[in-house]
This record gives structure tokens, C-alpha cells and sequence, in this order.
């Protein structure tokens, strides 16, 4: 198997705070790959390390063979990501914006996949509307066409579903799903751990910055346990009212 | 209401302090006050060749200008909201979670950034002076009723840009009427030989204080406000209008330029958040406009034609404040998904940049011919265009993608008057000894471009600002 991304005790603080404190992992290709913890644990930093949207304050990591502080925006250029509370600019509409993706990914025609993702995430009436007058859940499915319209080998999603309705989660869980099985691999970071224990090949467990597990989703089903509540015995310890 | 207004002042203290810690940014009032109190102590220079009168004049002036910057920044009608904020979750949305309606919150919007930017900016100027005064004989009565004055002078710059930039997004054709209206009674003010800045009701105050005199100045301020609050339309923010695809036919006129995509959209957002037109008169032709008259009242003090090189080197100061004209409407943060460096976005901000300074090109030439200088226009529009391009390079340098928020920290903003400073004041007076001097400052170019050529290697290497 080959790994996609590679993690050598990546480490990154922000003035007094240390928000990921020494993490090693590795994901292969074709994974499913789920970044769990709950609020602050990380994992946003994590993902902001890995597409090169922030600097390690040590360690090494590569994504795709590419080291992550050599060429962020060379790997950038292969993956898809959908950064976490991130926002489409303002004043284009939504089918301009897909366009505008297009044109920085050099995407020559992108007309019929843009169309197929319109009535796909069932947003066709909204693609002539202005991104600062769409909802939240129409944005988030902006945030997640682009993320995936040049059909990337290698995708890192921050909370992708945390806007939509159940149907559409349902939608984009058999999506992801399928997508990994033409040997593309998903790094998905949530803390919806129904989600993740539905659709991950492989999980890690991040808490205060600090790895706490990883291992196979398999391995746990084959315990007979259930990811939830090992989730829970390894973070939410004491934390019952 | 109260607790909302403390609210957003505390935000709005946030959002400047986070972005380069809170001593360096609590330090900016006290380097304007320093400014302010060593500047005071030239007073009996300036004396010394220009009426105290016209002294007066000018300095009211800054203050009317500094109400028109401050006020320019962000109130343009019905963008205000989306354009000042973006998307972030700022108090200016809570109309959508409290019981508060859109138009309170922008009423405390408003006079949360009165107050603000008076302590910030205001206060500390007038308060340098007000402690230098018995340095120079001055009595504390009449720097307490300048200070008076001046705070008027700022309030009407506010309430003046509000006012016009909530009747341009209420109806143009009113605006356009409401200017020519404005014009047509400044012309016959002076063609009957009065100077209007006299009718200035602070000036007016500040000349012979009485109560009428006090009353007028309330009046018109409360007139501006709440005739823009009226006017103010929150109902367009989240509307879903329909838009044609603009962006595809733009990238195919745009595509000779280096990255047509980004540059593209820049046209894009001018248009359609209407700065375009809105940041070329609030922020250019009004600042200007006014530079100019007050400029004039002090013509015959300068050496000939060196008005119009001090107009060329002011217009050029100013026209390189249009780079946070296309840095204000998005941070990084949109394209961190997408590979593209922080270094390319700033070669496409002023890649865009360029382009605008067709404006005070235009601008600086049709003064020369209006000024009976067509003789030196272009020697006036190369100077205005050099130190334009060095100021934007400077700025790119300091302050990367955030020139609207980093010019708040102290150090960069010391750095860049220094910087700045010193290159005008010897252009300014070269030009004085020999007008065709000011071909000179092409050289500029090349600090320009090596301080663009530094920007972008510093701030790849820095983690992208999102705010």
C-alpha cells in the first residue's frame, strides 16, 4: 500500500497554546480515513497543516509525496479541500465562483459538471445567486462542489456536514463512500462519530492535540464494539453529568 | 442599547488588537498625540508666513477629511454590513438572533464607530495640542473650544459621507441631483467673490462663538443622521436576485494579464458591491476635491505651479490607498483551498491596482488643464503615478493583504509615513525648483518594485491572516 499522507510527530502552537502536540500518522490510498475529537482538539489545525494553509512549529509531514512546507500550493493544486467555516467571495454568484475554481485549477470546460453538481446537491435554483446571499447549507454545498468538481486524487474535508439537512447527509455520506473506491482517498475530519463509523475505512482519535489512537474501523467492529462509545471511554471520561 | 454599543466597541478593539497585539495597537493614539504635541511647537513658524485665519481653516480641513476617511471606510448604503464584516459572526448580524431590529444595530454600528474613531484618532491630536498650548501661550479656554470645533469638524466629515453614500444606494439619480446642487450653489458662493469655507458652520463656531452658531452645527449633524438612518435600507442584505455570469466574459478580456482568474474577480467585486464608483468619489474625488480647495486658499504661499505638484504628490499618496480598495472584500481565507500563494494574490491585487490608476492619472490631468497648467501635465501625472506606485509598494511590504487593518499598528504606520514621508518631501521639493524635476521620481520604480519583489517573499513565508 502506498501512503498519501505521511505525519512525522507534527507539532504546532499558537503563542502559549499547543494546539496539535506531536502526531505521527499515515494514511494509504484508497482510505476513508476519519479525524476524530471533539471541539479544539486539533483537527482543524491538523488539516490546516497538511494543505500548507499553516506552517508546523515542528515535525515533518508530505502529502502526496510533497513535503508540506516545500510546496503547499503544489499540493494544494492536487487535492481538494473544503476548509472549515470557509466562505465562497462574496460578490460572485455560485456558478461563477465554480468557474473562477476552474479558471486557478486550469479546468478548460467545467459547464456539465458544474450542471451535474447543481442538481446533484439539489441547488440549481441558486446557482445565479450572489455566495454572500446564500444560506449556510447552500454554501457548504458550493464549498463541497469545489472541493471535488476536478475529481482530486486526494480530498481533506473539515466538517462536511455539519449545514446539511439529514437527506443531504445521507446523499454525500453514499458519495464519499463510492468515491474512495475508484482507489482516491478521503481525509475527513468531524466529530459526528455515527458518520464516521458508517462510512471510515480508518480512524484516528485526536484530543487536546495529543493522538490518542489510530487503527482500522474494522479491528473495532470485529471487538464487537462500537465507535461512539470507544470515543467516548478514551475522551468523554468523567465528563457525565 | 447601551450594552450593545460597549459590545461592539469591545469587537471592534478585538478585531484591530488580535491582529497585532493589544500594546501595539493601544500605542497608536499615543503616537498620534506625539505627532500632535511636537507638531504644536511649529505653530509660531507657520505663523510666521500664513494667516492665522487660513491656519485655521486648514486645520478644520484635516478634520473634516479625517471624518470623510473614516466615515468613507465601509458606509456605502446597503454593502455596508457585508462589506465591513464579510462573513463573520460581528455583532452587525445579531439582528438575526436578538430581538434587535437592523436598523438599531446599524444606528449603534454608527455611533459605535463615532466614538471609537474619536478616542482613537481625534481626542489624542486635539489633547497634544491642548498640553502644548502653555508651552506657547496659548490660553486652555480656547484649545478646550477648539477642540469643540474640531470634534464638529470630524462629526460632519461622518455624518457627511453617510449621508451621501446612504442617498447614492437609495437613488442615484437623487445623488447626482443633490451634487449638482452642491456644486452649482459652491461656484456661485465664489463667483460672488465669498470664500465658502466660511459657511462651514464649525468654522463658523470657531470664528465667533454663540449659541445659534453652536445650535446650527447640532442641527445639520442630527439632520445628516437621521436622514441616513432613514434612508438606510438593511432589506437588500440576503436578498436572492439573480445575477448574470459576468465573471466568464471579464476573464476573457482580462486574460492577457497575469492571473486572469483572480484579477477577474477583483473587476467583479468592484462592480458589482458598487465601490467602483463609490470608492472613486467618497475615497478619491471628495478627499481630493476638498485637498484642492483648501490647497488654493494657500496659493500664495508656494512658489508657481507648485500647487499642482503638491496636488500630484497628494493625489498620488491617495491613489495608492486604492490597493485596500481590492484587499477589503476577501482575507486568504477563501483561497486556502485553492493553489494559490499569498504572493500571487498580492501580484493580482496589484495587478488590479494598476489598472485603477487610470483614475488619478485622468484625475491629475484634467487638473492640470483646469488649473491652466496643461503645460505640465505630464511631468504632474508621472509624479502623481511614481509616488502612488512607491506608496503601494511600501504598503504591500508592511502590511501584506491587510493594509485596511495593519495600518492601525503603530510600527507599521511609523514606518510607512517615514518611509513615505521623506520621498515626498523631496520630490515635493524638487518639483518647487524646476517643475520637469518631477520626471525624476520615475526612479521610484525601482524601490517600488523592490519593495513588491520583498513583500511577496515575506509574506509566503508568514501563515496567511484569516480575519
Amino acid at each position: 500500500m502506498t501512503a498519501v499522507i505521511k505525519a512525522d510527530n507534527l507539532a504546532k502552537t499558537y503563542g502559549d497554546v499547543q494546539a496539535v502536540k506531536g502526531v505521527s500518522l499515515s494514511v494509504e490510498k484508497g482510505a476513508l480515513f476519519g479525524l476524530l475529537g471533539p471541539n479544539g482538539s486539533g483537527k482543524t489545525t491538523m488539516i490546516r497543516m497538511l494543505t500548507g494553509q499553516t506552517r508546523p512549529t515542528s515535525g515533518s509531514a508530505s502529502v502526496l509525496g510533497i513535503d508540506v512546507t516545500q510546496d503547499p500550493v503544489g499540493i494544494r493544486a492536487r487535492v481538494g479541500i473544503i476548509p472549515e467555516q470557509e466562505t465562497p467571495p462574496s460578490f460572485l454568484t455560485a456558478m461563477e465562483y465554480l468557474k473562477f475554481v476552474a479558471a486557478v485549477r486550469q479546468i478548460p470546460e467545467i459547464g456539465k459538471k458544474a450542471d451535474w453538481w447543481f442538481d446533484f446537491l439539489d441547488f440549481a435554483d441558486k446557482k445565479d445567486v450572489l455566495c454572500k446571499d446564500l444560506s449556510r447549507g447552500t454554501r457548504q454545498k458550493l464549498m463541497f462542489t469545489q472541493a471535488f468538481i476536478h475529481e482530486p486524487e486526494l480530498a481533506l474535508i473539515d466538517e462536511p456536514l455539519i449545514n446539511f439537512d439529514p437527506i443531504m447527509q445521507d446523499l454525500v455520506k453514499d458519495y464519499l463512500a463510492k468515491y474512495v473506491k475508484n482507489g482516491r482517498t478521503i481525509f475527513i475530519s468531524t466529530h459526528i462519530l455515527e458518520v464516521a463509523e458508517e462510512i471510515c475505512s480508518e480512524f484516528a482519535i485526536l484530543h487536546k492535540g495529543t493522538l490518542l489512537h489510530t487503527g482500522p474501523v474494522a479491528d473495532l467492529k470485529a471487538r464487537g464494539e462500537h465507535l461512539p462509545a470507544f470515543f467516548l471511554s478514551l475522551v468523554g471520561k468523567g465528563r457525565h453529568v | 442599547m447601551f450594552e450593545l454599543f460597549i459590545a461592539m466597541v469591545k469587537e471592534e478593539w478585538r478585531v484591530h488588537s488580535t491582529m497585532f497585539g493589544s500594546l501595539s495597537f493601544a500605542l497608536f493614539p499615543f503616537l498620534i498625540f506625539g505627532i500632535a504635541f511636537m507638531g504644536s511647537f511649529l505653530i509660531p513658524v507657520v505663523k510666521r508666513t500664513l494667516p492665522v485665519g487660513n491656519l485655521s481653516i486648514i486645520i478644520h480641513a484635516m478634520y473634516l477629511m479625517l471624518g470623510l476617511m473614516v466615515g468613507g471606510f465601509g458606509m456605502l448604503g446597503n454593502e455596508v454590513m457585508n462589506r465591513r464584516f464579510g462573513q463573520a459572526s460581528f455583532l452587525a448580524y445579531s439582528a438575526r438572533s436578538l430581538p434587535i431590529s437592523e436598523r438599531t444595530i446599524f444606528a449603534n454600528f454608527v455611533v459605535k464607530d463615532t466614538v471609537y474613531y474619536f478616542f482613537l484618532w481625534v481626542f489624542p491630536f486635539a489633547f497634544g495640542y491642548i498640553l502644548a498650548a502653555p508651552f506657547l501661550g496659548i490660553p486652555l479656554s480656547s484649545t478646550l473650544f477648539l477642540l469643540l470645533t474640531l470634534t464638529l469638524s470630524f462629526l460632519f466629515g461622518l455624518c457627511g459621507i453617510f449621508f451621501l453614500s446612504t442617498v447614492f444606494s437609495w437613488s442615484k439619480p437623487v445623488f447626482w441631483a443633490f451634487l449638482l446642487l452642491l456644486g452649482v450653489g459652491f461656484g456661485g458662493i465664489m463667483a460672488s467673490g465669498l470664500n465658502p469655507a466660511i459657511l462651514f458652520p464649525p468654522l463658523m463656531l470657531h470664528e465667533e462663538f454663540s449659541w445659534w452658531n453652536l445650535g446650527l452645527s447640532c442641527i445639520v449633524l442630527a439632520y445628516l443622521f437621521v436622514v441616513s438612518l432613514w434612508l438606510f435600507n438593511p432589506e437588500s442584505v440576503g436578498s436572492e436576485k439573480k445575477h448574470p455570469d459576468l465573471f466568464t466574459p471579464v476573464l476573457g478580456r482580462l486574460s492577457f494579464l497575469p492571473n486572469p482568474p483572480l484579477a477577474a474577480k477583483d473587476a467583479v467585486d468592484l462592480h458589482r458591491s458598487g465601490s467602483l464608483i463609490g470608492q472613486t468619489i467618497f475615497s478619491f474625488v471628495v478627499p481630493l476635491g476638498v485637498i484642492w480647495f483648501f490647497l488654493s486658499l494657500m496659493a500664495q504661499f508656494f512658489p508657481p505651479h507648485a500647487l499642482l505638484f503638491l496636488y500630484a504628490v497628494t493625489t498620488g499618496v491617495i491613489a495608492s490607498t486604492m490597493y485596500t480598495w481590492v484587499t477589503m472584500f476577501d482575507a486568504f481565507g477563501p483561497y486556502a483551498c485553492l493553489p494559490v500563494a499569498v504572493s500571487t494574490l498580492i501580484e493580482s491585487k496589484l495587478t488590479t491596482f494598476t489598472i485603477l490608476q487610470i483614475i488619478p492619472a485622468v484625475f491629475i490631468a484634467a487638473v492640470s488643464i483646469l488649473a491652466g497648467e496643461a503645460a505640465y501635465l505630464v511631468p504632474a501625472v508621472v509624479l502623481g503615478l511614481s509616488v502612488s506606485f512607491y506608496a503601494v509598494g511600501i504598503m504591500a511590504w508592511l502590511c501584506g493583504l491587510s493594509p485596511n487593518v495593519l495600518v492601525y499598528d503603530v510600527k507599521v504606520l511609523f514606518e510607512y509615513l517615514l518611509l513615505v514621508g521623506v520621498v515626498i518631501t523631496v520630490f515635493s521639493a524638487l518639483s518647487f525648483i524646476n517643475p520637469w524635476y518631477a520626471l525624476g521620481s520615475v526612479i521610484l520604480a525601482v524601490p517600488a518594485w523592490l519593495f513588491i519583489r520583498q513583500a511577496k517573499i515575506r509574506w509566503d513565508a508568514v501563515d496567511p491572516q484569516g480575519f
